[in-house]
């Protein structure tokens, strides 16, 4: 019988343990309930720095080769591919495929850094746990990246849906908004984040948004909307902040926290065993072609005392063939000691984007001073600012050519300018046998389309 | 375990019902009762013994028209106290029963006679309880330990293709210890990959989803958790199917069930089993590819076509190479020969309280693939069974514990170089045993082998479950159950798998997987039976409470400074992890099954299960599931009997119920924040959705088995219609917001129906010779039912009402263009654009139908079994995973030499070019109904010839039995499809294994 009493006390036992008390599982240590992030402000602080974390690992960002920076370099005339990869080839050829796994790389991935935005905008909105001066610079810098990620999505698709919440369910039957909708969302944006953000560097790192950066981003985003005296009023306000930047000799300029940098992405944020820049990771040529080169248009576009082009453009030669590389990075082994972050804005723009504002404003002279400043420290001659023979359009142009030779392989800038400036049909149409005029937008990707039903393709694809 | 622990309680149980129904039955209809010339009681022993005298323990010994009886112990004895003039019953499982007059005789041997086709004779596990085909209400296949046995495979899912009907198991590719998938009557999710059938070994529930793998080889598949186990050592295989056998697993049996229960032993004579085989697999298919003079005139004519010059970067083919080097690449890197080698011992015994079976196996293999790449099995199991004097007590515990090591290699789409190489690439070696790589014109593909990939998998089930007969008919057990699997996968980047010229730059670096899996099951369950004279009730309740803990945990290690070092996190520069999960399951459940019958001829199974999971929010979290089944045995109606005389067994059975599934991931339903991969940040990893709740699985089904000529022809005809509903999916989002998809319930319905038909037939019976066939055949029909504005989600453009699921939504071919030989997509909505609106095209990709065919050959003491599994089906070209476009860089079929030269040309290739524009109308051409291609095979998948020695030979020697075989695995392929292999596509095919062997018992 004494089996029979251990076998009932075991039954009780168990009975005793509700069914619903037993199925409850703790949260494990991997994760944090997204109600606790937004508790305190260590972890609402981590969520942001979650964000930047994310932009080096994020396709669009990443100064990988399916980056922008290397994307849309392809697609205008600064780079080629060195290799077969049928992805590249699209976009160089500009001929991209609905179903291109890169073209969609970038639209998701830059979706999903506005969705960590807005996550973050959503768990600070009236957040009395979090101390209020946390809260508006926090704020601030989610807004910031909601911008400048909405600026590539508008400049690179055209018109693309707004999202502003983490209501999936509605997000996911969205249209596509006009660009001036964009546009105002990111200047609201960047102007808020303007306001609530301070002048400083977090720890001297020059990582984390903060007011000069979004002045910085609004000044080319003025450009954009030919706003062109606030672009030179934004543009003034960095450039005037000497103590914190200034125009570096070309082999300091890409280091880390260098005093020309307005913003960088440390490759940190990969983790351990990422110390150093995709973009040297992939450029730099050592004992083989890599992926990309220089095309030879764009070697020839510089005079041949340009500094630039020995201090960030390398050669590598084959037997019978030789490659032109970006070597604005200088360290590719992923391993070596960090010395360089990812810029991804920088003073030299600012004041190529004020002589351009000038310029536009028939301030003649005051654009050629500008772009002086930046021709002077590649070696070359200043332009006579008192030439009475140069016009307005010939100084455009000649800050759309000092632009392409001084911001080459940083961030598809060179692409943007070309749509920005409407030359891409004329500068492209005798470089790119598969030119067409619909190809200044990348097609909406085919992935997106089918879900949504909502959306519609650009033309031309 | 605690199956075949139940199994026992169960023929105690049965035997006691049916005990009682004999008594009640012969007491009923005993009109006139016969005359006693004895009344006086005697004690009557005797020994019971099968046809060979081998003693049969556990016979029921009963005296006809009274209620006692006995059962016979370890040695086949008995004894027992009987009228003089009484009758005896004996009575066993799987034996014919006999009645015997006692006359006053003291001693009374009988020797029982086998009952080989009864469909009694087989017990089936049905999970909580035991069952026969004779009296089953649900729908169960088996498959038994010898079929298993005989297959040199690695992963028991393998050994079950083609044999039995509603349940397709697929091999993914011939690489060794990848996860087989099964599927039990189709597709019920929009979910892909959530058809996982709930796993069961020895009555604990194994967490058999595949484990996460790095290697190209192994990562889509993932690797097989079941592999540990001993294949000789599994006694039987059951999957239970319909809502009658699997609404008793509740939240958990939406799917199907898998019972894997190992060998016991219930004898008590000591016995030493040892058995050896070795052989070899190959690789069983090869493409037909070019050759160089062919291969090298496509690429040239390529290039005339599209007026462009081969460079070094874009045709090193034409450009660096020589021009006259032949070399067959499928020979070079995929044909190997692997040896196999397997040894097996098994050690059992016991006295009448207490037997064990102890047992250990090892087996070791090579590789198809070049190099030395071994794969590596050790086992070892115990199984132990006490019971009490008095017989109240049961104890069994059984352990099941397996090893392996599986060395593979990093091997970077070596199956796709394999048939693309072009045939003049280099030599793959230097003169001095270096890779060549050919002045970095190419990677050299074997550059995998220094990429060494190790995956060791430690794997413990164990049981324990303990019985006690609180009175007659009434039983209280308790199971126990615990599992415990670790893996570890190590993949090493040495330097020779770099190009020397870039060694400088290399980041020698490691990548490690770590799994664990533990969960513990306890069930104390309650069982009673009881007759009410014509009326059996069986009656079980019980309890579950299981706790799953997984965790996983990836990390690699970056910069380390020399060969002879990677791997060695110490010496790594840096290390970094790239995740870091801890998954906690927990799961508690009340079930309970009423069964009745009346007078062995109709049947009632009721089965219920409530059920609480924590993958679900909190106002979701308890369900409840329940089924009802019903059959009768129609031929033992009188009116069946005297009309329908051939007819010697009829059964009608149907079954009706509900279960659920929970195959999501744990946790969906919060909204969490993980740590990134940079220091101090979080990120939220996905979206999160609390309300979602169980996929509801209705499954109806009605089935027909039928028996002819003394039931030498068996048949049994299924129909079934299983509907799931509230459809739980990972629902895909546009990236716009922020993610690809959610966790939501759907208003979806599902439906799979179909007819099974399994035949078995012993043909031909004579004394030395007889032949058996079985025949297993399967027409499934999967139909998404409804979906509410399909039109407005984002499924829109994968699935269609009315149509399966597993559909491809294609364009329409148009032909080659005859001004620019390019292929041409039909724009069917006219609208200027070809997007996937013009995909109007369905082309179904699963299964049309399939069966399988054994047949068992016995001829003296050679036995010949084979088994041919067929299916019909379409699958994707081989070109769709190739990616090379008529032309372009990379070897190809012999087809591409028809390609289109000029207009008229009667071709589906296009013009030979290399260029971008003539690729992407080729990326089009893949997405057309010309790509989907006939992939229907026939396979001989099993072949088996063995050889029994005389008994009389062996009793000289000492020896009980002696077997020699030799068995074949994948012999051959009959198919159309061009590509490697008509089920994986440009994959491994399955091994074509050879092994010969040796069977010894002591």
């Amino acid at each position: 019988m004494k089996y029979y009493k251990i076998f009932i006390l075991a039954l009780a036992c168990t009975l005793q343990l509700s069914c619903e008390d037993f199925v409850e599982v703790e949260i494990p240590d991997d994760r944090i309930i997204s109600e606790s992030v937004f508790s305190s402000d260590e972890t609402a602080n981590s969520a942001v720095k979650g964000i930047y974390n994310e932009l080096y690992q994020a396709t669009f960002s990443s100064g990988f080769q399916t980056s922008v920076t290397v994307l849309s370099a392809l697609s205008a005339d600064n780079l080629k591919a060195t290799v077969t990869t049928t992805n590249l080839l699209e976009f160089e050829e500009n001929e991209i495929f609905i179903s291109n796994s890169y073209n969609l790389g970038i639209w998701s991935s830059a979706y999903n850094i506005i969705y960590m935005a807005n996550a973050v905008l959503e768990g600070l909105r009236d957040n009395s746990n979090i101390s209020p001066e946390l809260n508006e610079k926090l704020t601030g810098e989610a807004r910031f990246i909601r911008a400048f990620t909405y600026y590539y999505l508008v400049n690179l698709y055209g018109e693309v849906p707004l999202v502003l919440s983490t209501d999936y369910d509605d997000n996911s039957r969205k249209t596509r908004n006009s660009s001036s909708e964009i546009y105002n969302q990111i200047i609201q944006d960047l102007e808020i984040a303007a306001e609530q953000l301070g002048s400083t560097y977090e720890n001297g790192e020059r990582l984390r948004a903060n007011r000069f950066t979004a002045m910085a981003l609004l000044a080319r985003v003025y450009l954009h909307l030919e706003e062109w005296e606030l672009a030179e009023d934004y543009s003034t306000e960095v450039i005037e902040a000497s103590q914190t930047f200034e125009l570096l000799a070309h082999e300091e300029v890409f280091l880390a926290n260098s005093r020309e940098a307005i913003w960088q992405i440390s490759p940190r944020e990969g983790g351990a065993s990422q110390t150093n820049t995709r973009e040297g990771a992939l450029f730099i040529m050592l004992n083989n072609r890599g992926s990309v080169a220089l095309t030879e248009d764009f070697i020839e576009s510089f005079e041949s005392n340009d500094t630039r082009l020995e201090q960030w453009i390398g050669l590598f030669t084959t037997e019978n063939e030789s490659y032109y590389f970006p070597y604005k990075y200088k360290v590719k082994n992923a391993t070596d000691e960090i010395s360089e972050y990812s810029m991804v804005m920088r003073l030299a723009e600012q004041y190529l984007i004020r002589a351009e504002a000038h310029a536009r404003q028939d301030k003649l002279m005051e654009a050629i001073e500008d772009l002086n400043k930046i021709r002077q420290r590649s070696n070359l001659s200043a332009q006579n600012t008192n030439d009475p023979g140069i016009n307005q359009d010939e100084i455009l142009n000649l800050i759309l050519e000092e632009r392409r030779k001084e911001l080459f392989t940083e961030w598809g800038l060179r692409w943007l300018d070309l749509k920005r400036s409407g030359e891409a049909d004329a500068v492209l149409s005798s470089k790119k046998p598969f030119w067409e005029d619909t190809d200044v937008f990348y097609p909406i990707p085919e992935d997106e389309l089918r879900k949504n039903p909502n959306l519609t393709q650009n033309e031309g694809y | 375990m605690k199956n075949n622990y139940q199994s026992r309680v169960y023929i105690v149980a049965v035997i006691v019902i049916g005990l009682l129904l004999i008594f009640s039955i012969k007491s009923l209809s005993a009109a006139t009762p016969k005359p006693l010339p004895y009344f006086q009681d005697i004690t009557i022993t005797g020994t019971i013994t099968d046809k060979d005298g081998l003693p049969v323990p556990g016979a029921t010994v009963s005296i006809n028209d009274s209620n006692n009886g006995t059962l016979t112990n370890m040695e086949g004895n008995y004894e027992l106290t009987a009228p003089a003039g009484a009758t005896l019953v004996i009575s066993y499982l799987g034996f014919k029963s006999r009645e015997v007059a006692v006359d006053g005789q003291e001693e009374i041997d009988i020797q029982l006679e086998e009952d080989v086709q009864a469909l009694g004779a087989v017990e089936i596990n049905a999970g909580y309880y035991n069952t026969t085909d004779r009296e089953r209400t649900g729908s169960i296949s088996r498959v038994s330990g010898e079929d298993i046995e005989q297959q040199p495979v690695v992963g028991p899912l393998e050994a079950l293709q083609g044999r039995m009907a509603g349940v397709e198991v697929e091999q993914p590719s011939g690489v060794r210890g990848v996860a087989s998938s099964i599927r039990i009557r189709g597709r019920s999710s929009l979910r892909s990959g959530a058809d996982q059938p709930l796993f069961i070994v020895d009555g604990v529930p194994i967490n058999a989803n595949s484990i996460n793998s790095v290697g190209p080889f192994t990562n889509s598949s993932g690797m097989d958790p079941l592999s540990t186990l001993n294949l000789s050592n599994i006694a039987s295989i059951e999957v239970l199917k319909d809502a009658d056998a699997t609404a008793i697993y509740g939240s958990r049996g939406a799917n199907g069930v898998v019972l894997i229960s190992t060998k016991k032993n219930k004898g008590d004579q000591t016995q030493v089993e040892a058995k050896i085989y070795t052989g070899f697999s190959k690789v069983s298919n090869r493409m037909d590819l070019m050759n160089t003079e062919e291969y090298l005139e496509v690429r040239r004519t390529a290039f005339e076509n599209d007026g462009a010059t081969p460079t070094e970067s874009n045709a090193p083919d034409l450009v660096l190479w020589d021009q006259n080097r032949e070399t067959d690449w499928q020979e070079e890197l995929l044909g190997g020969t692997s040896p196999i080698t397997d040894l097996n011992m098994v050690v059992s015994g016991g006295n009448e309280q207490t037997s064990f079976r102890l047992g250990g196996s090892y087996r070791n293999e090579g590789s198809v693939f070049p190099g030395t790449f071994e794969y590596n099995k050790a086992t070892a199991n115990l199984s132990l069974h006490h019971k009490s004097k008095d017989r109240k007590f049961v104890l069994d515990f059984t352990a099941n514990y397996g090893y392996d090591n599986n060395e593979l290699f990093y091997g970077n789409n070596f199956v796709e170089r394999a048939i693309i190489l072009p045939p003049n690439a280099p030599e793959l070696y230097n003169e001095d045993g270096s890779l060549n790589w050919a002045g970095g014109s190419w990677d050299n593909p074997l550059q995998g082998l220094f990429r060494p990939q190790n995956i060791k998998t430690n794997n413990l089930i164990s049981n324990l479950s303990v019985q006690y007969n609180i009175l007659e008919g009434l039983q209280l057990k308790t199971s126990l159950g615990y599992s415990n699997l670790s893996s570890g996968e190590n993949t090493r980047f040495l330097i020779d798998s770099y190009d020397p010229s870039t060694w400088d730059q290399v980041n020698l670096r490691s990548y490690h997987n770590n799994t664990q899996r533990n969960s513990w099951i306890i069930e104390p369950q309650l069982v009673y039976n009881k007759s009410l004279g014509n009326l059996n009730i069986d009656v079980l309740a019980g309890l579950t409470l299981q706790d799953n803990k997984n965790s996983f945990l990836t990390f690699e290690g970056t910069g380390y400074g020399d060969d002879s070092l990677v791997g060695n996190l110490r010496a790594a520069d840096g290390v970094r992890i790239n995740s870091d999960e801890k998954l906690h399951y927990r799961y508690a459940a009340i079930f309970g099954r009423l069964g009745f019958d009346w007078k062995k001829k109709y049947y009632l199974n009721i089965t219920g299960r409530k059920d609480g999971s924590s993958r679900f929010g909190l106002n979701k979290r308890i369900a409840n599931f329940g089924a009802i089944g019903a059959a009768w045995i129609f031929s033992e109606e009188a009116f069946i009997q005297e009309n329908l005389p051939f007819l010697s067994f009829g059964k009608l059975r149907g079954s009706y119920g509900t279960t659920g599934s929970d195959q999501i991931p744990d946790y969906g339903f919060m909204d969490t924040y993980e740590a990134t991969d940079g220091p101090g940040g979080l990120y939220p990893t996905k979206l999160y959705n609390p309300n979602f709740s169980w996929e509801i699985n209705r499954k109806l089904e009605a089935a027909l088995q039928l028996g002819f000529i003394e039931d030498r022809i068996n048949l049994e005809l299924n129909w079934y219609r299983n509907r799931s509903s509230n459809q739980l999916i990972g629902y895909p989002l546009p990236a716009i917001t922020g993610f690809s998809s959610v966790q939501a319930n759907l208003p979806a319905t599902i439906e799979n129906s179909g007819w099974e038909i399994a035949l078995n037939s012993l043909n031909i019976k004579g004394d030395n010779f007889s032949w058996q066939t079985s025949l297993n055949f399967t027409v499934p029909r999967n139909k998404l039912v409804e979906f509410d504005n399909l039109e407005l989600t984002s499924y829109r453009q994968t699935y269609r009402i009315g149509e399966p699921l597993d559909i491809a939504l294609v364009y329409k071919y148009g032909g080659i263009n005859p001004e620019t030989g390019q292929y041409e997509i039909q724009d069917v909505n006219d609208d200027g654009r070809i997007d996937f609106s013009d995909q109007t095209g369905t082309a179904f990709l699963g299964r049309k139908f399939y069966g399988g065919i054994q047949n068992t050959i016995n001829y003296k003491n050679f036995n010949l079994g084979f088994l041919f599994e067929y299916i019909n089906q379409d699958r994707p070209s081989y070109l769709v995973e190739m990616f090379n476009s008529p032309g372009s860089y990379g070897n190809n079929s012999t087809q591409i030499l028809n390609a289109w030269t000029q207009p008229g040309d009667n071709t589906n290739i296009q013009q030979l070019s290399q260029s971008i524009p003539s690729l992407l109308s080729y990326f089009d051409v893949l997405n057309t109904d010309l790509m989907i291609t006939d992939a229907s095979f026939l396979r001989l998948k099993t072949l088996s010839l063995s050889y029994k020695f005389p008994k009389d030979i062996l009793q000289d020697l000492g020896i009980k039995a002696l077997d020699l075989y030799l068995h074949g695995q994948n012999l051959f392929t009959a198919t159309d499809y061009l590509g490697l292999d008509p089920q994986g596509g440009q994959v491994i095919p399955p091994l074509r294994t050879i092994t010969s062997g040796i069977r010894i018992t002591l």
